[in-house]
């Protein structure tokens, strides 16, 4: 046994760090006690709870809240971004008030479950555009009837194209399959990568090329409505499947690959984002989400977004859209008429178009300006005569790899296994979860 | 870098440090340089050195330089702002207060419940029921935490403890399988003479333990410590499901912030870490030479 360590003389005992630890730890607990979950209902005002599930935003939904309680003061609302605590929310019986989500197959789980309150009697209800509110109810409902969400900002996205580049080279915004693959063959002539490809990160193959050229080939609902009604008893020959319906899309796929520059396997998002805005590539297959990116990269770049052609006929050309934003109240809520009222006041059109016009989005609103920003305003077209599709990837089941097996095939290039591999999963899945 | 005195005895003043140095240089006479090694080390650094700088260099540009070259290049002109823009934007006081909380009383908490259970087990290993006991707590590191965390928030939300405390209360619990191993070897390996001799003085069990075995724990105490700290500061999963009211929230959940789900703020993101990160430093500074005391402790048994 060697001697017991002479701690006591050096310079910071034990003895002081403990003492230091705990008068620390002493400090920190003061100031907490004083802000421990205060009761939601004190002196009259009601605290509502909102979590918002774009952290790019939290400041502007600040704002956003500040003018709200200058107006009600009987209201305090509480963001909170943190989405990873709904559903502990929903555990402790104890979830947010108000809550914003991304909508598609996650949340629409939710709504099937009930989780949000029914707000067809909600006087913002009827201002929204029916074909969005479509959006939000094509993922099912609850009860068969109620809706669970209002749509409160729409994300349509084609293909990002430098404008400088675009007008150097005299190249129009093309409006056909073969006006896109000649731009692209005049950009390649002129030394210019036509589009910027970004293969290792798989999900920008996704939303992509493969969503863009399966929206404007079929139609997307239509198929995954078919597909899922047939349940586990599809299989490769049969008129529903993947082998029967997405053929024509994969060599239009290969066509956008080979217009890449060299190494796109090696790069990621991230990679894209910069070379982009430096001018790199006349074009970009990314949604506005890559617009703030891109400015931030390169606040001189000019930008504009089109909707890919994928026929020969302009009138087939649709955009892809996501509902980015739509808003709930949970249905065990104790503030439910707060709840309504901070509802109204988000989906009050200068508030509502005022967020969208300023995040690169689209109003809901049947009565929605027209947009603004020159750098989607090559969009606006389509989304406003409801030419438009949610991507064909948001409509698979967390559990099938598909990006995965769309990079293989961008790099393989074998169709064939490819369609089979998603009819397989696709059927695994729905065996899983027949009732 | 290698030159850590393994053989030099700890003196207690740092004023004394030149001289261990010197006596530490004397005693190195005679031993070869081994460059190959050293080498090998040097490189090794890098994978610490590297990432810390870019840490660095990131949190220092402005958004249009990041995408600039390799990345290894030093921002210039240097961008502080980002330091001021990350700490309103996490309300880092905040922040930071809460997870001081969570991390002081996690240590603590680590420190006093693990070595108490190893104390008492390790001296009661002929029954059978300390010996069971001590099977049940290791069988708990089988369990993988991502299974049992649903249930557990229901329970602490039952209980009252979705903030801070429950996020302490777990940290404890959690950990006390993992460091009630390390502090009953360390136990069995302190002679029972010790704690007669102090009896025969007419001690009590407490005393026996406040006065001989916990201190005789340091070096133990100091790696356990160190896990508990590193492991309540940097945690993400408990906090981030745990602690219902976001103004109570921790730093590494907050800083989830600068990132979306297309867009990530890198330079105010790093920036945000490295203060982040400043006082995990200041800890393992401070503590390391305890940790490799302990290390050696061990081996010369």
């Amino acid at each position: 046994m060697s001697a017991i360590p002479p701690s006591r003389e050096s310079p910071l005992s034990r003895r002081a760090l403990f003492k230091a630890a705990g008068l620390a730890g002493a400090a920190a607990v003061l100031p907490l006690a004083g802000c421990g979950s205060a009761p939601s209902s004190q002196n009259g005002v009601t605290t509502l709870r909102f979590m918002q599930n774009k952290p790019e935003v939290v400041a502007y939904f600040n704002r956003v809240i500040k003018d709200f309680e200058a107006l009600n003061p009987d209201i305090r609302v509480i963001q909170d971004f943190n989405e990873g605590n709904f559903v502990p929310g929903l555990v402790r019986n104890d979830p947010p008030d108000v809550v914003t989500r991304g909508f598609a197959q996650a949340t629409a789980d939710f709504v099937r479950k009930g989780v949000f309150a029914d707000l067809s009697d909600h006087p913002a209800a009827a201002t929204i555009d029916p074909k969005v509110q479509d959006l939000v109810s094509s993922w099912g409902r609850y009860n068969g009837h109620e809706t669970s969400a209002l749509p409160f900002s729409l994300a349509a996205a084609g293909v990002i194209y430098n404008r400088d580049v675009f007008e150097a080279q005299g190249v129009a915004v093309p409006t056909t399959w073969d006006e896109f693959v000649a731009a692209c063959e005049k950009f390649k002539a002129a030394g210019i990568t036509p589009i910027y490809g970004t293969f290792k990160d798989s999900w920008t193959l996704g939303q992509g090329m493969f969503d863009y050229l399966a929206g404007g080939s079929l139609d997307v609902a239509g198929f995954f409505a078919k597909l899922t009604a047939k349940g586990a008893a599809i299989s490769e020959d049969a008129k529903e499947s993947f082998t029967s319906n997405f053929g024509p899309v994969l060599p239009k796929m290969l066509e956008l690959a080979a217009f890449s520059q060299k190494g796109a396997t090696s790069k990621n998002y991230a990679d894209g984002n910069a070379a982009f805005a430096k001018g790199q590539a006349a074009m970009y297959l990314q949604g506005p989400w890559a617009l703030s990116q891109l400015v931030a990269a390169n606040k001189d770049v000019r930008l504009g977004s089109f909707p890919l052609p994928v026929t020969n006929n302009p009138a087939d050309t649709k955009a892809r859209v996501n509902v980015d934003m739509a808003l709930s109240i949970t249905r065990n809520t104790p503030n439910m008429a707060a709840a309504r009222r901070f509802v109204s006041y988000l989906l009050d059109p200068s508030v509502v178009n005022a967020y969208n016009e300023k995040n690169a989005a689209f109003s809901p609103l049947k009565e929605a300006p027209a947009v603004e920003n020159p750098q989607i305003t090559g969009l606006a077209a389509s989304v406003r005569a409801g030419r438009y599709y949610q991507g064909a990837t948001t409509y698979f089941p967390p559990s099938v790899p598909l990006y995965n097996y769309i990079q293989s095939f961008v790099y393989g290039k074998n169709g064939e296994q490819f369609l089979s591999a998603l009819d397989d999963e696709w059927r695994r899945v729905a065996e899983r979860t027949a009732v | 870098m290698t030159a850590f005195p393994l053989t030099a005895r700890r003196t207690p003043h740092d004023p004394d440090r030149p001289a261990l140095r010197r006596n530490n240089r004397s005693g190195r006479e005679g031993y070869k340089v081994n460059w190959w090694l050293t080498a090998l080390m040097l490189v090794a650094s890098l994978t610490v050195l590297l990432p810390l700088y870019f840490t660095v260099a990131m949190a220092l540009k402005s958004p249009d330089q990041i995408g600039t070259g390799t990345g290894l290049a030093w921002p210039s002109p240097v961008n502080w702002e980002n330091f001021g823009a990350a700490y309103v934007a996490t309300d880092f006081p905040r922040a930071f207060m809460s997870t001081a909380f969570v991390t002081v009383l996690s240590v603590l908490g680590s420190l006093a419940c693990s070595s108490l259970v190893a104390y008492a087990i390790a001296r009661n290993w002929n029954r059978r029921f300390f010996r069971g006991s001590f099977v049940y707590l290791l069988s708990a590191m089988f369990i993988p935490f991502p299974v049992i965390i649903l249930p557990l928030i229901k329970q602490t939300a039952l209980l009252g403890l979705d903030n801070p405390g429950g996020v302490v209360f777990l940290h404890v619990l959690g950990g006390i399988s993992f460091n009630t191993l390390l502090y009953i070897a360390f136990v069995r390996s302190i002679p029972v003479e010790l704690e007669e001799s102090a009896r025969l003085d007419g001690a009590t069990t407490w005393q026996v333990f406040r006065r001989i075995i916990f201190p005789l724990l340091a070096p133990m105490n100091a790696t356990v410590g160190i896990f508990a700290f590193l492991g309540s500061w940097n945690d993400f999963l408990l906090p981030q499901m745990m602690i219902a009211d976001p103004a109570l929230q921790t730093l590494p959940v907050v800083q989830m912030l600068f990132q979306g789900e297309f867009n990530t703020n890198y330079s105010l993101a790093f920036a945000s870490y490295l203060m982040a990160m400043a006082p995990t430093l200041v800890v393992y500074i401070l503590a390391q030479r305890w940790v490799l005391s302990g290390v050696m402790r061990g081996a010369v048994k």
